[in-house]
């Protein structure tokens, strides 16, 4: 350590850090911000609860930033969302099952997500106007079936079961941690692995940097554009399923609104390169998480809520911007 | 104009790009400036080019002290870079390419004719024949160089910097493009010709620049030295003893690869048997097909006919991960479009081949990364501090031995070089000859696709040529003279030109 320390200068290696973790910087930057703005910040129940809002959109976030790294982009998540989640309670009305309606969501975002992915693969399509149209139509599909009312849960008991997936906790050290908060890390987790420790992931990174490279070093280019959009599928599913659990009234026209937008940014704000080829899973989920710290610290400066898209869209352009100004450094 | 470039330094943090540099180019003269990549060649010739600031030192024109804030300042000026990758927009015409940002108006309109003619008159100054209102699409890569240097003289141009103009171009081509420079030169109009050809350099140039480590380390007359003495100030030391005249032929009887009337796109009915430890190379020029043929034989592109692999016949066609599977690989051409993966590092480099075709298990252990990756850097004295970082930060001929090492690590039995030298230094050059005939001597089948014959000299047993999508010849080592090679490659032998 010693050795390698006086190899490099000392200025030379803190430079690298911040412009690799700046996604930290920011982070803690934010969290002290937040502290010193609200003295509950940093109870249990608050921290908690960030995690639990942010559950849905950063476990697409993780998707989202899967379909970056390898140089596309999925807008139809938040479409996807209302399908999968309107549905899935009309299909747990017929079956009283959590279990089958969450095997239903993982399979209408399985097909979903391959379909887009086929559109972009094998149809050659742009990655932007395939899922601007895989929104347009799930949006309308949703919106037809629902006729204008909400989706919600007809049996009492289905409804107490199925609450519980949002709301429900463990307790462990006698902190009450809530399933959504689980489902975050755990996913985080999986996804980090999944992108530094196996061939997919480097196979997604080597697509997003340079195709015809890729492809000249064996990579299955088309399999593996389709498989990010799957990927993604799968994941507006589980997240349209824990929607669902915590509204439980699906409305059709509203359900899922922006969330391509606020996993967008998530990814923005956590470092991953909008042209594809780098960005870490660890960057997205600070990047969920400061999202919804700035989201809750505008709610304590009295920002009215309906700003919050102004807020998304200017935290995209910063974030892209810094990255843009970094890069052209280099 | 006389151009003066005195003790120009150039810092990238703390590397020290160019150092000290005195570089001066007088009216009408061809200067060839030569280094090894990294050597400062583009950074120096950047600086003239108004690309960006140099850190000390000061620029003369005629006498007269310039700032050059921005490329646009230097054209003003007179000073034009033609870069190696052509800036060209493919969807415009020519004449709206060569007046880019500075369109000719007529109110607020474009004056398309005026800018059409002035283009024509340039290209008759210029004695060539293109049509200034055709698509830049529809012109061969020897046309569109001829644009960029239009383009040059169309804005009065004085100094003409050229980066490696000939890297797409054929012989005949070359001859046309030195033509040009000559009647230019005779007109007052100097040239910078950066380049690695030396036969080139020695042909068009008067007077060199050598550069090594951001130091000028000579300059003079061509006419006063050779080719061994241009090597030996560029790579600091001599290359005597490399004997690739008696080069040994390591071929054994088993065929390794047997293709028979492949067909594809841009080439038809190739047949050849290829030996273990053999090495063949295949020649011709742009447009012959070669390209094309190479990435057939890799399942780059669709092809038809019969292919035999170690014995075992194998469909034509299929995928390039099925053709790595039956123990082919490929280094292909143009490193950088074709070979790195820009944005990962030089460990997930060397191993991307190795993860598509032996790695079985679900999680890849970074242990085993970078013991693959140290191995490889041992065997091809990779230069890289932290093979964590990014490829890009590798100079050229590093990065192609990364790409080298991403192959060996497939253990593949036939291996395609397809021109695997492009744009390297010398030293490293020789580097890869040498390990191209370990590599033969320890049985593996080598296919080397090339247009250069000293290249192919020093490595092969047996050269195809091909022209115009068919091979016409093929050469046995015994006949394998640079005369002979150009008489197939252009054709002669079909158009009745008599030999010799």
């Amino acid at each position: 350590m010693v050795k390698s320390a006086q190899a490099h200068p000392p200025k030379f290696q803190i430079k690298k850090l911040l412009s690799e973790y700046s996604y930290w910087l920011s982070f803690l930057i934010l969290v002290a911000l937040a502290g010193a703005m609200n003295p509950n910040f940093f109870r249990w129940t608050n921290v908690s609860n960030i995690f639990v809002q942010s559950a849905p959109t950063g476990i697409i976030a993780l998707g989202m930033m899967m379909v970056i790294c390898a140089g596309q982009i999925d807008i139809s998540v938040g479409a996807q969302v209302a399908i999968i989640s309107g549905l899935s309670i009309v299909v747990l009305n017929a079956t009283s099952n959590i279990w089958v309606q969450l095997l239903f969501c993982l399979a209408l975002g399985l097909f979903i997500g391959t379909f887009t992915g086929a559109l972009v693969a094998k149809g050659h399509m742009p990655a932007m106007i395939a899922t601007l149209a895989v929104q347009s139509a799930c949006r309308s599909i949703i919106n037809q079936i629902g006729q204008g009312g909400p989706f919600t849960v007809a049996d009492k008991a289905n409804y107490e079961t199925f609450r519980m997936v949002a709301a429900g906790h463990i307790s462990l050290f006698g902190l009450k941690i809530p399933y959504p908060m689980i489902m975050l890390i755990a996913f985080a987790l999986l996804f980090d692995l999944i992108m530094q420790r196996t061939k997919l992931g480097k196979h997604i990174y080597a697509v997003g940097s340079n195709e015809t490279s890729a492809r000249l070093a064996g990579v299955s280019v088309d399999r593996v554009k389709i498989l990010v959009f799957t990927i993604t599928g799968l994941l507006c599913g589980f997240a349209g399923w824990l929607y669902a659990s915590r509204v439980m009234a699906v409305a059709a026209s509203s359900a899922g609104n922006l969330f391509e937008m606020d996993a967008i940014a998530a990814v923005a704000i956590g470092g991953t390169s909008m042209s594809g080829g780098r960005g870490k899973v660890i960057g997205t989920f600070l990047g969920v998480l400061m999202f919804k710290i700035i989201n809750n610290i505008l709610n304590l400066a009295d920002v009215p809520t309906f700003l919050n898209g102004a807020i998304s869209g200017g935290i995209i352009i910063i974030a892209v911007l810094l990255q843009s100004t970094q890069n052209r450094k280099k | 104009m006389l151009v003066e470039m005195k003790g120009i330094v150039v810092d990238f943090g703390p590397v020290r790009a160019v150092d000290h540099v005195d570089f001066t180019v007088k009216p009408g003269e061809i200067v060839g400036l030569m280094g090894e990549n990294g050597a400062g060649k583009s950074t120096l010739m950047n600086v003239l080019a108004g690309t960006f600031p140099p850190n000390e030192g000061e620029i003369l024109l005629d006498g007269k002290r310039v700032s050059l804030g921005s490329a646009k300042d230097a054209m003003r000026l007179g000073i034009r870079f033609i870069h190696q990758e052509l800036n060209l927009c493919d969807d415009l015409t020519v004449f709206e390419n060569m007046y880019l940002a500075e369109e000719l108006l007529r109110g607020p309109l474009l004056n398309k004719k005026a800018m059409a003619e002035r283009c024509a008159k340039v290209f008759e100054r210029m004695q060539v024949e293109i049509d200034p209102c055709a698509a830049v699409e529809t012109l061969q890569p020897a046309e569109k160089q001829m644009v960029e240097i239009a383009r040059a003289l169309l804005f009065k141009s004085e100094v003409i910097i050229m980066d490696e103009p000939t890297t797409a171009l054929s012989t005949h081509e070359i001859e046309n493009l030195f033509e040009i420079m000559r009647q230019l030169k005779a007109q007052g109009v100097s040239f910078i010709y950066i380049s690695h050809k030396m036969p080139e350099l020695f042909e068009i140039c008067e007077t060199y620049s050598v550069l090594r480590d951001g130091k000028l380390v000579s300059s003079g007359r061509f006419s006063d030295i050779d080719e061994s003495a241009v090597t030996e100030m560029m790579i600091g030391r001599t290359l005597s003893g490399e004997d690739f005249e008696h080069k040994p032929c390591y071929a054994r009887d088993e065929v390794a690869l047997s293709v028979k009337n492949l067909t594809g796109a841009g080439f038809r009915n190739v047949s050849f048997d290829l030996r273990k430890g053999e090495i063949i190379a295949i020649t011709g020029l742009q447009g012959s097909g070669r390209d094309q043929l190479a990435d057939a034989l890799f399942g780059a592109e669709p092809s038809s006919g019969e292919v035999t692999v170690n014995g075992h016949p194998v469909k034509s066609g299929g995928t390039v991960l099925q053709h790595m599977h039956r123990g082919i690989g490929m280094v292909p051409r143009s490193r950088k479009e074709r070979g790195i993966l820009n944005d990962l590092s030089i460990i997930d480099n060397t191993s991307m081949a190795y993860f598509n075709t032996k790695h079985r298990k679900l999680l890849i252990r970074p242990k085993d990364e970078v013991s693959r990756y140290e191995r490889e850097k041992k065997a091809l004295s990779i230069k890289a501090d932290n093979p964590k970082n990014p490829i890009t930060s590798l100079s050229g001929g590093n990065q192609q031995k990364v790409i080298l090492g991403r192959w060996l690590e497939t253990d593949a039995d036939i291996l395609i070089f397809d021109n695997p030298t492009q744009g390297i230094d010398v030293g490293t050059k020789f580097e890869i000859y040498h390990l191209i005939l370990r590599l033969a001597e320890s049985g593996k089948a080598i296919l080397v696709f090339s247009s250069e014959f000293p290249e192919i000299f020093k490595l092969a047993d047996k050269c195809m040529v091909m022209y115009l999508g068919e091979v016409r010849q093929t050469l046995d080592r015994a006949e394998l003279t640079e005369k002979n090679m150009m008489y197939y490659a252009i054709g002669a032998n079909l158009e009745g030109i008599r030999h010799g």
